[in-house]
């Protein structure tokens, strides 16, 4: 099942790339592949949107990025989370669960 | 936001690099896509493929990364500025034309203001300069305000006035020689209390103030000094403290050195020496008191207490007035005591000018912003197209404004380069206006005092708040001049601009109107500013021609005092060797001495009674000006005798005392009849009511004194021989330039008395351009600025009518083409502009009757509403003002019908 890209929410991907990434070391595609596994293929990440919330969060100060060398031998570019990093993960972590505790009670009322 | 900094300095910085590093990560991550497509078992081309169109086009995501980088808006703005310099090179007239009128306006604003700043605005240099208020006594019936309060009155004061936290005060004790320290000089000296420099916060650098056991009647003869004569005089001597200096002949001990760049708080003392004020202790008057003349400085509890001060010092002077006798009850009647801000006291008489300059320049601005803004809008109609294509390839509204402020921010910024190019120029000007004399006086401060706006004008200088002022200006011109056009520009109609694309588009309706409106208020404003221009500069040739009772050419000058006392044998005998040498100078026509020269400050310094019978009571003993003057004085100066004779060297100590009056003296106490009259003086005598009988045998036209504005008061001239005072100013009419004696004055000077400091020393024609420093700049000032309006409102109407005429070529040639004679069009484009300049004549004439009133207090032999400034300034902005409107008119006329029809 393939969602539109526009219907991610707002946030959403900066939550679930600071998630996928862990206290590991991906590449874009990497980040892509982890997203997919941990939402079961709900969501799947075009480079369209992977590579400006990377560049984004980088300049945030979420990421840093390092040259490295890919399984196969090839030059790419990684992306590690910071401290800043794991602490805007607490944060929306937090905010998710809000919102998403909200809108299911909401949706459980008849 | 740090790391947000961070990335927007890298990203513009190494732009490339980021470029080239996004380049490989998408492709090493096409890579890895197409890597995982083979390992499914595609093809390598395939999968290639398939892993590119998954990716969704590699220059879309790159240019996704890019948008949302930290720089994109600086970048695009960047972008704007690339632009609009692209605009301004291809269009050089517009960019010249406007940069050029902005930077004016911004140069003029700009340079008063530092002006402004520097006297009006700045805090004074002193701790609390908030609470710092100057105490003065002034009677309102007869508008004398400002005056000092007398020694008793003072004393009373600083016990008695609980609003205050403490009162100092200081006497100005004027010129004194000192000796013994390298060459003789002149030395200003003030008497001040002890508790003076504490309440200014201010320590001696070196040594001590004075102690209270010194600030007493009969203290002992201490004294501090100035840095500037510690350094001058004493070449800086480290042993300083405890060294006895000469001061007017008497010892004194130096106990200590003032800061370097402590400003004396009065506008027009800078002293050299500071003694002890020794006040005497007892506040009662009596008719022996005799009193010196305090100006005191009080440090509020708090700067919201100034209302119950003024209550409390009210109450206060009607208290003191009840303790004079009764010779002072005419002087105390009517009385108050007030307090004001010591800024205000320091900058008193500069304000008022310094405001209309200031009014004035922004006047020119706002002229300037009318013409760029004019020149903007027309512009503007002529990108109406470039604007449509723009909006219709998706550049929203706001987008649109932007790129428009961003074009007139970046005029406005090299105008404001510009105009801080002039701003400097013009504070030099002000700083540097009073024309430092030919013979320094070797005293940076006492030059300052000299300057057109006293000795804060060295403050005026472009800092840091004058470079945020003109940052502020920019802004602002740049709201004025840009934002209309920029709203009118982004709310082009996109369909009707590109169909309209193949013929011109005029500008609308409003446009028009809004243009003609900004012209009418420009030639308004140019006729506002000429008005005051013409007044000021009436009032300027009046000064100069209104008699001076004096030739001031071949005049050379200089001060001589006699140390006090001196017996009156030693004081002629010096004047006789003097007079003797000076006359025996090649180059020299006549030699003379006076206590007083014109020009200078006087004020009665005796009393004068008329007739031989019984001695009126004291009180009614009329109060004079008493010059004493050598035989030769009356030639020397060029002073024209009406009747009788000038003083002759038989007029001595020994002969029948005689005197000369002036005109204003005969008509006050004789009716204009005066020769061969009676007064009796008793300048010199040694009890007041000694009185000798004189006979006047001769009247003088009368001399200005106290500056070229000075009004005519009585004056009596007696022979030096016989009357003769401390004050000795030399006087000596030259054949050659007068300037190439002065060396020679010099050592006569020296050779006749070794210790006599001789000062002051200036050509008659430098004392008159001195004293009129500051009418002289701000006429010159106000002048400028009018000449500026009127050629920037000129410019203006040329700007508007060019325009007009260009964008109604057709209709100007089919009139052609259909008939009309070339004069007829010229006459049509001239009417048009006639209207809009006889509109703004009026709003103008309008405005200057309005407002001329604030130039009241400067004007001298002309009244407010003067019909001549007025019209004159009516007629040369209409002048002008045709002048601009006819250059495009005739170029319409000559319109080449065929190939303006053609073109269509």
């Amino acid at each position: 099942m393939e969602r539109n890209q526009a219907n991610l929410l707002q946030g959403t991907l900066d939550l679930l790339i600071l998630k996928a990434i862990g206290d590991g070391e991906f590449h874009g595609l990497g980040i892509a592949r982890r997203v997919e596994v941990i939402t079961e293929d709900t969501f799947k990440v075009r480079p369209g949107s992977l590579f400006p919330a990377l560049h984004r969060m980088e300049e945030a100060g979420w990421l840093k990025s390092f040259w490295g060398e890919s399984e196969n031998n090839r030059r790419a570019k990684y992306y590690r989370r910071t401290k800043a990093g794991e602490h805007q993960l607490g944060v929306e972590t937090e905010q998710w669960t809000t919102i998403s505790r909200a809108i299911g009670g909401a949706l459980k009322t008849t | 936001m740090w790391s947000h900094i961070k990335s927007a300095i890298r990203n513009l910085l190494h732009k490339q690099q980021v470029e080239s590093e996004l380049d490989d990560e998408i492709a090493s991550y096409v890579a890895a896509v197409t890597d995982e497509k083979i390992a499914d078992g595609l093809a390598p081309e395939e999968a290639r493929r398939r892993a590119l169109a998954e990716s969704g086009g590699i220059e879309q995501v790159k240019q996704a990364v890019r948008d949302q980088r930290a720089s994109t808006t600086v970048e695009s703005v960047i972008q704007d500025v690339r632009y609009g310099l692209r605009q301004m090179r291809r269009n050089p007239a517009f960019a010249w034309t406007a940069v050029i009128t902005l930077g004016l306006g911004i140069g003029a604003t700009t340079s008063i203001f530092s002006a402004v700043y520097a006297l009006l605005i700045r805090p004074l240099p002193y701790a609390d300069s908030d609470r710092l208020m100057e105490i003065s006594q002034g009677w309102p019936k007869v508008s004398t305000y400002g005056a000092p309060l007398i020694s008793p009155d003072f004393v009373a004061a600083q016990s008695s006035l609980r609003s205050f936290q403490s009162i100092a005060g200081f006497a100005d004790w004027g010129n004194q020689n000192l000796t013994g320290a390298g060459d003789p000089v002149r030395v200003r000296v003030v008497r001040m209390t002890m508790n003076f420099l504490p309440i200014l916060h201010v320590t001696p650098v070196k040594g001590r103030n004075f102690l209270s056991s010194e600030d007493r009647m009969g203290g002992p003869a201490v004294v501090l000094l100035s840095h500037r004569l510690w350094e001058s005089q004493f070449q800086s001597d480290a042993a300083i403290i405890g060294r006895s200096i000469t001061l007017e002949g008497k010892a004194w001990t130096v106990v200590g050195v003032l800061p370097a760049h402590f400003i004396f708080p009065d506008p027009e003392v800078e002293p050299d020496l500071y003694v002890p004020a020794d006040l005497d202790a007892d506040t009662n008057v009596t008719p022996n008191t005799s009193v010196l003349m305090m100006r005191a400085i009080g440090l509020l509890h708090s700067d919201a207490i100034m209302q119950q001060a003024q209550t409390e010092m009210k109450l206060f002077a009607e208290t003191r007035a009840k303790g004079y006798p009764a010779l002072l009850g005419s002087w105390a009647k009517d009385r108050e005591i007030r307090a004001k801000p010591l800024h205000r006291y320091l900058t008193g008489d500069d304000r008022e000018p310094l405001l209309i300059l200031l009014a004035c320049v922004g006047a020119v601005l706002l002229i300037a912003c009318v013409n760029v803004t004019n020149l903007q809008l027309a512009r503007t109609v002529a990108r109406q197209h470039e604007m449509a294509l723009r909006g219709a390839l998706g550049a929203g509204r706001l987008r649109l404004i932007r790129q428009f402020l961003v074009e007139s921010l970046t005029l406005a910024t090299l105008a404001a380069i510009l105009g801080l190019g002039i701003a400097g120029a013009v504070a030099w000007l002000i700083r540097r206006g009073g024309m430092p004399g030919e013979f320094p006086s070797g005293s940076h401060i006492a030059e300052l005092l000299q300057a057109p706006f006293g000795k804060l004008s060295a403050a005026v200088q472009v800092n840091g708040w004058v470079l945020a002022f003109t940052a502020g200006l920019a802004l602002l011109t740049t709201i004025l001049f840009g934002l209309a056009p920029a709203i009118g520009a982004s709310r082009t109609d996109l369909r009707t601009a590109l169909q309209g694309a193949a013929r011109s588009i005029s500008s609308s309706r409003q446009q028009r109107k809004l243009r003609s409106v900004l012209l009418i208020g420009e030639i308004g404003l140019a006729v506002v500013l000429l008005t005051g221009a013409g007044l000021l500069i009436r009032s300027f040739v009046n000064v100069l021609r209104s008699g001076s009772g004096f030739d001031p050419r071949q005049c050379l000058t200089a001060e001589i005092k006699r140390n006090y006392p001196e017996a009156p044998e030693k004081t002629t005998g010096f004047v006789q060797q003097l007079l003797t040498r000076l006359q025996a100078l090649p180059g020299a026509q006549v030699a003379a001495v006076t206590s007083a020269l014109p020009l200078q400050p006087i004020g009665p310094n005796s009393v004068v009674v008329p007739g031989d019978g019984p001695l009126p009571p004291r009180t009614q003993w009329p109060a004079v000006c008493v010059i004493s003057v050598s035989p030769e004085y009356f030639r020397a100066a060029g002073t024209p005798f009406l009747r009788g004779r000038s003083f002759s060297d038989d007029d001595n100590a020994h002969s029948v005392p005689v005197a000369v009056v002036n005109q204003a003296f005969a008509k006050w106490l004789f009716n204009g009849d005066a020769l061969d009259r009676r007064v009796r003086t008793n300048i010199g005598a040694k009890d007041v009511g000694q009185f000798t009988p004189r006979t006047i045998v001769g009247v003088v036209q009368d001399v200005r004194y106290n500056g070229p504005e000075g009004g005519f008061r009585p004056v009596i001239y007696l022979p030096i021989e016989q009357a003769p005072q401390l004050s000795l100013n030399i006087l000596l009419r030259t054949t050659v330039q007068p300037g190439s004696l002065s060396s020679a004055m010099r050592k006569t000077v020296t050779d006749v008395d070794p210790v006599q400091p001789l000062f002051d020393m200036q050509t008659m024609e430098e004392r008159i351009s001195q004293s009129l420093a500051q009418r002289r700049l701000i006429m010159l000032l106000i002048a400028a600025f009018a000449m500026l309006a009127m050629i920037l409102a000129g410019v203006g109407v040329y700007g508007v009518f060019s325009y007009w005429v260009s964008q109604r070529r057709q209709e100007l040639a089919i009139r052609l083409a259909l008939g009309s004679s070339r004069p007829e069009l010229l006459r049509l484009i001239v009417s048009q502009a006639m209207r809009l300049i006889l509109a703004g004549g009026v709003i103008g004439i309008a405005g200057a009757w309005f407002l001329d009133r604030l130039l009241a207090s400067m004007l001298v032999g002309v009244k407010v509403h003067d019909p001549v400034s007025l019209s004159l300034a009516w007629v040369l902005m209409t002048l002008i003002a045709l002048v601009g409107s006819c250059v495009p008119a005739r170029n319409a006329a000559r319109t080449n019908v065929i190939s303006v029809l053609h073109s269509e």
